[in-house]
């Protein structure tokens, strides 16, 4: 370089030719830190088994969670099937304080213990003092924890955590177990990062609902923006949880919390609450595993503005838990579909009145059963797991 | 080297290969970018509001000093804890044009030795380019693109033509001119380097404080120009 500005060529060829070796210095470097493109997602069905028959889901058990002690107000659930050497079967990730975004609310969580098949105690595994101490700046207040474990068996919670304002100056916060067992009692995290979703200011992304597993053992986060208008937007991760971008799922702004359903590897279905007065269970598809998305018409299903949960088991199989009714919360219904726009009711979880809520359903399947659980009231988290009934003619 | 050269040409484009920084540099960068810009905020204040015989250099190194020391103070003692709950960390950009204008201001000698200033057409063209971007960023993050702009930050592809643009711009006058001139090309050097701050390279070069401040300079510019 010093040889090259010294020699007697006319200053403007020397200035392009240091703007040229300057430009691929940078571009050099900025290449040579990153990880490899990654192959087109593909994603896993949950059941490593053949799923039985839908239309015969029953209700096998079912209860309330064990809430901290004192705690009041308790909402959004997340569920996590265990591997298989664990002493518990399922975890359960909510939010729990005196009240919904109050400066007491924490992440809790509890564990289905497989020898006494019950639920433990809860316990509070992410406080937001400790994670700002962590990040070296505030956390306002915490919600919607979803779960999540990689290739390497670490547990991931993506966490909303909002800034200066209310839900809509909300970012994610990705968080990793930093413990050395997934057991509730010794369970802890670490802040990775606060996920890079939006130039102004990283505000105004929220995370809800569960992640599509892919074959690589990575997975896609759906996630969406609420400032004024509302969007839904999927993120992918890698095995290791190493973020790897974002792609936007729909081009209307009225759609959130998308709940992503595999129909096949390559082609999935976002099913998205809509905000409209009168709404319907909103749809969108990509047939390329994510890259592009394009918005299907409206689904028949009533939306009273309301999460919904999806869950794709096998090819033609999918079930979908929603709020049924116009205005209210009041009925939890459980259907199933096999093309994904004509869906017929398995079975009501919960009916109740008008002011009654039973909300934020999130899904599982585990050893052939389904696992749901919901938000009572804003106070409670509430569970079921279903299995399909012997058919008529079957042997006990 | 992380990456087979023959996969430089896929990684160019591909918006799913970010380079993210790691949370303890992420943690540093955040203290460091808002010393320097409570630092510059602190002597910005005092040159307006300070009584002159405050506003000698000693003075405002004290102040200068002071804010950003705050800065390193533990937890919610920190201006960088509040700061980064509204804000996160500045751009790298505003964090080196900050010390710039810094060191311009507390050792003038050297902006004697450095000779000439940028010239204004050089000032307005960064200045325009940055308000167009961040217009792009902002409908963008509204959906109102039918780009997704931010997400194209993830990509070496908008590092590259970052790059272009910059050295184009200082192309025609990057002979003897201010630190402040070569903001830009240092900021995606320590992008590149560093993946400060975000992994996006939108979030290195502008952020939305920096955006505003862009529109007021630009302002005045066109107010000089025909009032």
């Amino acid at each position: 370089m010093a040889l090259m500005l010294q020699s007697p060529s006319p200053p403007a060829l020397r200035r392009l030719l240091f703007a040229l070796v300057a430009s691929c210095a940078i571009l050099g470097l900025d290449i040579w830190q990153r990880p490899l493109v990654t192959a087109q997602a593909s994603a896993q069905w949950p059941a490593d088994t053949a799923v039985p028959d839908l239309t015969r889901l029953q209700v096998q058990a079912g209860g309330e969670i064990p809430m901290p002690a004192g705690m009041a107000a308790a909402h959004a659930s997340s569920l996590l099937p265990m591997p298989s050497g664990d002493a518990a079967s399922l975890s359960v990730f909510w939010f729990s304080g005196d009240r919904e975004s109050g400066p007491n609310v924490q992440i809790a969580a509890s564990q289905f213990d497989k020898s006494t098949q019950q639920w433990s105690p809860a316990r509070f595994v992410v406080n937001r003092f400790v994670m700002a101490e962590q990040l070296g700046y505030g956390l306002r207040r915490l919600g919607n924890p979803v779960a999540w474990l990689d290739g390497g068996g670490r547990v991931h919670l993506f966490v909303v955590a909002t800034g200066w304002g209310g839900w809509a100056a909300s970012r994610v916060l990705h968080l990793r177990q930093s413990s050395p067992g997934r057991g509730l009692a010794e369970l802890a995290f670490e802040p990775v990062r606060v996920l890079p979703l939006s130039w102004l200011w990283n505000t105004s992304f929220l995370v809800r609902n569960a992640p599509l597993a892919l074959v690589d053992g990575g997975m896609v986060l759906p996630v969406h923006f609420e400032l004024g208008i509302k969007y839904p937007t999927a993120l992918r991760f890698d095995n290791a949880g190493g973020y790897r971008g974002m792609v936007r799922v729909s081009q209307r702004l009225h759609l959130l919390q998308p709940s992503l359903v595999m129909q096949s590897a390559h082609a999935w279905l976002a099913f998205m609450r809509d905000e409209r007065p009168q709404g319907k269970v909103t749809v969108a598809r990509t047939t390329d595993a994510g890259m592009h998305w394009s918005d299907l018409p409206d689904l028949t299903l009533d939306n009273p503005d309301a999460a919904v949960a999806g869950l794709g088991l096998s090819e033609g199989q999918m079930l979908l838990a929603h709020n049924s009714s116009i205005a209210s919360r009041g009925t939890l219904d459980l259907s199933r579909s096999a093309d994904g726009r004509d869906w017929t009711l398995v079975k009501t979880l919960e009916r109740g009145g008008h002011d009654d809520e039973y909300s934020y359903p999130a899904m599982a399947w585990l050893d052939g059963s389904l696992w749901v659980t919901y938000t009572v009231d804003r106070h409670r988290i509430a569970w079921q797991r279903l299995a399909a009934a012997p058919s008529a003619g079957t042997k006990p | 080297m992380t990456v087979p050269i023959e996969h430089w040409p896929a990684l160019l484009m591909a918006t799913d290969a970010p380079a993210l920084p790691t949370p303890s540099v992420m943690q540093l960068w955040l203290r460091l970018g808002w010393s320097v810009v409570l630092a510059w905020m602190g002597v910005l204040a005092m040159g307006r509001l300070a009584p002159v015989s405050a506003r000698q250099g000693a003075w405002q190194l004290t102040v200068a000093g002071l804010l950003a020391m705050s800065v390193w103070l533990p937890g919610p003692y920190s201006p960088a804890y509040w700061l980064g709950l509204a804000f996160q960390a500045p751009s790298v950009v505003t964090a080196l044009l900050c010390a710039a204008v810094l060191v311009e201001r507390l050792s003038p000698s050297s902006v004697a030795q450095g000779a000439a200033t940028a010239p204004n057409r050089l000032k307005t063209a960064f200045a325009f380019t940055g308000v167009v971007v961040g217009w792009a960023l902002l409908l963008d993050t509204f959906a109102l693109l039918p780009l997704q702009v931010y997400a194209w930050g993830n990509s070496a592809a908008a590092v590259g033509l970052l790059v272009v643009v910059a050295f184009a711009v200082l192309g025609g006058a990057a002979q003897a001119l201010r630190a402040r001139t070569w903001v830009v090309p240092m900021a995606l050097l320590v992008f590149a380097a560093l993946r400060l701050p975000t992994g996006n390279v939108w979030d290195a070069v502008l952020d939305p404080w920096l955006w505003v401040a862009l529109h007021v300079h630009l302002g005045r510019r066109v107010l000089r120009t025909f009032w």
